[in-house]
């Protein structure tokens, strides 16, 4: 199996990853990859001149989610970045980390060597002048839109009210974020099943100061960015839904018994 | 030593089977096709298997016991020979959203052979939903087949009234057992199984050998044709050792089993208990009707090959979810079901314990888990920012 293929230095590198962290206010940001599927990364760039008057970078943190090879590739590119120019830099290229690595197992080559990709979004992001991205928490109002299966599946498992939460008791249950009052449902759902979910196309999580605290403490998964497609099922029982994620620009499955849309006017 | 915390993946043989199993490579090493000494010899020690590995199912009768080369074998010769036998009958097979590859494989294949597949999906817990079962019953179906038990979450089914549900609707219902074999006894005289699959590494046998319990009046059509061993069903010439080991295997089990299901499941319950301490970790399954000796984490913000790997650093060996660990890279199905994102499935950890796991062993993981969730946490992009903030404190 692939886990057993890594090399020593892939090993070295993720049980010892050089450069972890992030950098307050950085020059340059990159984040590339994806947590569904499994790799996630950063990378933060302060960037200086030499004395020929090139950009340098002179200090590069990373953070990653992601398997071992993730990890490693992460921390090699920024050792073999830390103090280039950022011109040899941008340079840089999946293969390069890997060989500096001795390699990496064939399967993991296209999933996880996303780090030159992350450090290039960086450059990108120093070179293009925008600060990098400032993270708004903003709650958000569900759009008047369609969303399909709502019609099909009221009462068969989609609800616009809930008078009794005792339905949905132990029940898989997504909840669309249309304000407050469905954030406050959410946690008051927690109390009677172990599984809810809030869809939002908000960057952070909504809601006011006490509810983001409420929410955080609580095992409401929350899922960001992201809205609600479709609901499906068969013989009239709800089943699963498609949620779009903007972020990513993608849909995937997700296993529900209920779906609960406040207010809705589609 | 390393701790071995992956039972469902692999079992050593017990050292009592494999003494047994000696004399049979090279001293009886007779093909009971055989009408000399050597085969005739043979003959009896298969019988005498035979007769042990349907007391270990309280089966009726030793015939209704089919050697195989191991549980896959036995789910296509469950599931295939069942729906070749009753295509005149109907095309609809019905399976579970969470059961194990190769039952879903073999589902695949009979869709591309023009039967029609349905799926019954499970709640967040993993067991079946029985109502939509029943409704998913047409006169055109033909089989049921649902495992006993998850092999990843171990989440036990509802065995007996899938079985009834069959039975009033007069379905076939197979289910593999493999998963809840080493734990839970089986009686097919309380559950009305018509075709269950058994393997002989699940219960500390050796691996390359199972079994189909066959109800009396259930046939299947054979897949691998040849000689006409086992009764026409499965040809090939017998695996002597390894049907010998796979009996004793299981001569062992049926008198330890509940002795040592009690003892696994204190050391599993402590273990529940000592991990769920860490923040933001979930048990994945039911709580309580779950196989005696599974327990299936995730831990938020954290993927599971890395978990993987920090645990083989420290010496224990565990199995996740993930599908960085995966052939096809595709996150477990069995969480994905249950209604988990990709990226929770992703984080998840998978022990299993078995016949040689010891205290210390589920010490040593809860001595060294919380420190290295802690470390990948750390470095990870998705951990919030106050969490990251506690953490790093704690690791100072």
């Amino acid at each position: 199996m692939s886990v057993h293929k890594y090399t020593d230095k892939v090993m070295d590198h993720f049980r010892n990853p050089r450069n972890v962290g992030s950098i307050e206010n950085p020059d340059g940001y990159g984040k590339v990859g994806n947590p569904v599927c499994g790799d996630l990364m950063e990378i933060f760039l302060k960037i200086g001149k030499n004395d020929k008057g090139e950009d340098v970078i002179d200090d590069i943190k990373f953070r990653t989610f992601g398997c071992g090879s993730a990890v490693s590739t992460s921390s090699m590119v920024t050792e073999m970045a830390k103090g280039m120019t950022l011109d040899k830099a941008y340079d840089i290229t999946r293969s390069d980390v890997a060989e500096e690595l001795d390699g990496l197992p064939p399967i993991k080559m296209h999933c996880s060597n996303l780090a030159a990709d992350a450090l290039k979004a960086a450059i990108n992001n120093y070179r293009e002048g925008t600060k990098p991205e400032v993270e708004v928490v903003t709650s958000c109002q569900l759009d008047v839109r369609v969303i399909l299966g709502v019609d099909e599946f009221k009462g068969k498992g989609v609800y616009t009210e809930v008078p009794n939460l005792e339905e949905l008791r132990e029940k898989r249950t997504l909840i669309v974020d249309t304000g407050d009052v469905s954030l406050e449902l959410a946690l008051k759902l927690t109390e009677y099943t172990g599984r809810v979910i809030v869809v939002t196309s908000a960057k952070e999580i909504p809601g006011t100061v006490e509810i983001v605290k409420k929410l955080k403490q609580s095992d409401v998964k929350i899922v960001q960015q992201s809205e609600l497609n479709e609901i499906k099922g068969e013989l009239d029982e709800v089943e699963k839904v498609v949620i779009h994620d903007f972020d990513e620009d993608e849909n995937y499955e997700l296993f529900v018994d209920a779906v609960v849309i406040l207010d809705y006017r589609g | 030593m390393s701790v071995y915390l992956d039972y469902q993946a692999a079992k050593p043989v017990d050292p009592r089977v494999f003494e047994a199993m000696k004399p049979y490579f090279n001293e009886d090493f007779g093909n009971p096709s055989s009408l000399h000494n050597y085969g005739y010899h043979a003959t009896n020690t298969l019988e005498e298997s035979r007769r042990k590995v349907a007391e270990f199912i309280n089966a009726p009768s030793p015939d209704n016991i089919i050697f195989t080369s191991g549980a896959t074998e036995s789910n296509n010769l469950g599931v295939i020979g069942a729906a070749l036998r009753n295509q005149r009958k109907g095309n609809h097979i019905i399976m579970s959203e969470i059961e194990h590859i190769s039952i879903l494989n073999i589902g695949k294949f009979l869709e591309r052979q023009g039967f029609r597949v349905s799926k019954v999906p499970v709640d967040r817990f993993g067991i079946i939903n029985l109502n939509k079962l029943e409704r998913l019953i047409t006169d055109e179906t033909i089989l049921i087949s649902v495992s006993t038990a998850s092999n990843e979450i171990g989440s036990l089914q509802p065995v007996e009234e899938i079985g009834d549900i069959a039975q009033k609707k007069k379905i076939w219902f197979h289910s593999d057992a493999v998963a809840s074999e080493s734990t839970i006894p089986i009686d097919v005289e309380k559950v009305p199984f018509d075709l269950l699959t058994l393997s002989s590494n699940d219960i500390y046998g050796p691996r390359g050998i199972g079994a189909l319990y066959l109800k009396k009046g259930v046939r299947v059509n054979p897949i691998i044709i040849g000689g006409g061993q086992e009764m026409g069903i499965r040809s090939g010439s017998e695996n002597m050792p390894g049907i010998v080991g796979f009996a004793k295997a299981a001569e062992i089990m049926k008198t330890e089993i509940n002795e040592e299901a009690t003892r696994l499941k204190v050391l599993r319950d402590k273990l529940i208990r000592e991990i769920l301490k860490i923040p933001k970790s979930y048990l994945n399954g039911h709580p309580e009707k779950r196989t005696p000796n599974n327990a299936n984490f995730r831990f938020d913000y954290i993927e599971g090959e890395s978990l993987l790997l920090s645990l083989k650093d420290e010496k224990v060996e565990v199995a996740t979810g993930s599908a960085c660990s995966s052939k096809t890279l595709e996150p477990s199905h069995t969480l994905i079901s249950c209604g988990l994102l990709h990226e929770e499935a992703h984080g998840s950890l998978l022990l299993t314990l078995g016949r040689y796991t010891e205290e210390k062993d589920i010490d040593k993981i809860v001595e060294v888990l919380p420190r290295i969730v802690r470390r990948l946490r750390i470095l990870s992009p998705l951990t919030p920012s106050d969490l990251l903030k506690k953490l790093k404190e704690e690791e100072n």
